[in-house]
């Protein structure tokens, strides 16, 4: 234990490691959900998919999506 | 204490800085190269250092740390972190994605630097004016994260740095 510790080695290398994980997971749900609106899918499948409600990945994706210009599954053709 | 980060407020404040709004455009091209959701701290940082000009990019000058060597910097810290859990910069190459529309906001540490910044500077608070060497101070007295770590890494004294940026007229 140290009152002083360090910036890189031992436990700020596993912390620094988790933070750059946590946003090479954003981007890669930003980039796989994208995906899979152009190949069609339902926004219900691609929550299913990554478990978490249909609610949760609209309301995160939906308009950066609307910006890409992806033609976006209806609820009723779902 | 929140009232320093809404938009309007910062907006004053970058105008304000010595070296003016440019640098609050810079922090958003860093960003965006960077391919980050947020404005992070080491993009404050580069946007600083890409002020060729500033009190605060002569300083950063002093210690060796131009805008090219902050990059490699920055490359070499994202390397070690991603070794920690056997990774190399090329497995992380991902599809790409839309962006999001919009300049990205602050994220936690930038957020945290423009506060210290603030508490730290001699700033006139009526005029609510900063400097450009205030924010840098404020970046540089970071502990931990992405900054202390390039910092770290590349051998820089970050204390005798933050130092100079505290005490400069």
């Amino acid at each position: 234990m140290t009152s002083n510790p360090s910036p890189v080695g031992g436990p700020a290398d596993g912390l620094a490691a988790a933070s750059a994980l946590r946003a090479i997971a954003d981007r890669l749900e930003d980039a796989e959900v994208e995906r899979a609106m152009r190949a069609g899918w339902s926004w219900s499948q691609v929550a299913e998919a990554l478990g978490v409600t249909r609610q949760a990945v609209h309301k995160k994706h939906l308009r950066r999506l609307l910006m890409a210009q992806i033609e976006l599954r209806r609820r009723n053709n779902e | 204490m929140n009232r320093v980060f809404d938009p309007p407020r910062l907006a004053r404040l970058l105008v304000s800085w010595e070296i003016g709004s440019s640098v609050g455009r810079q922090f958003v091209v860093e960003a965006k190269r960077d391919g980050a959701e947020f404005i992070e701290a080491e993009h404050m940082l580069l946007a600083l250092a890409a002020s060729a000009d500033s009190e605060a990019a002569k300083l950063l000058h002093e210690f060796g740390l131009d805008h090219k060597r902050l990059v490699a910097a920055l490359r070499a810290e994202r390397r070690q972190t991603l070794a920690f859990v056997g990774m190399t910069a090329t497995d992380t190459k991902l599809g790409e994605a839309t962006e999001r529309d919009g300049p990205p906001s602050l994220g936690t540490s930038a957020k945290v630097a423009v506060r210290r910044a603030l508490i730290g500077s001699r700033h006139d608070r009526r005029r609510a004016r900063l400097r450009g060497t205030d924010l840098l101070a404020g970046i540089l007295e970071a502990e931990f994260g992405t900054v202390p770590r390039a910092l770290a890494i590349a051998g820089i004294d970050r204390a005798a740095l933050l130092s100079r940026a505290r005490g400069s007229e």
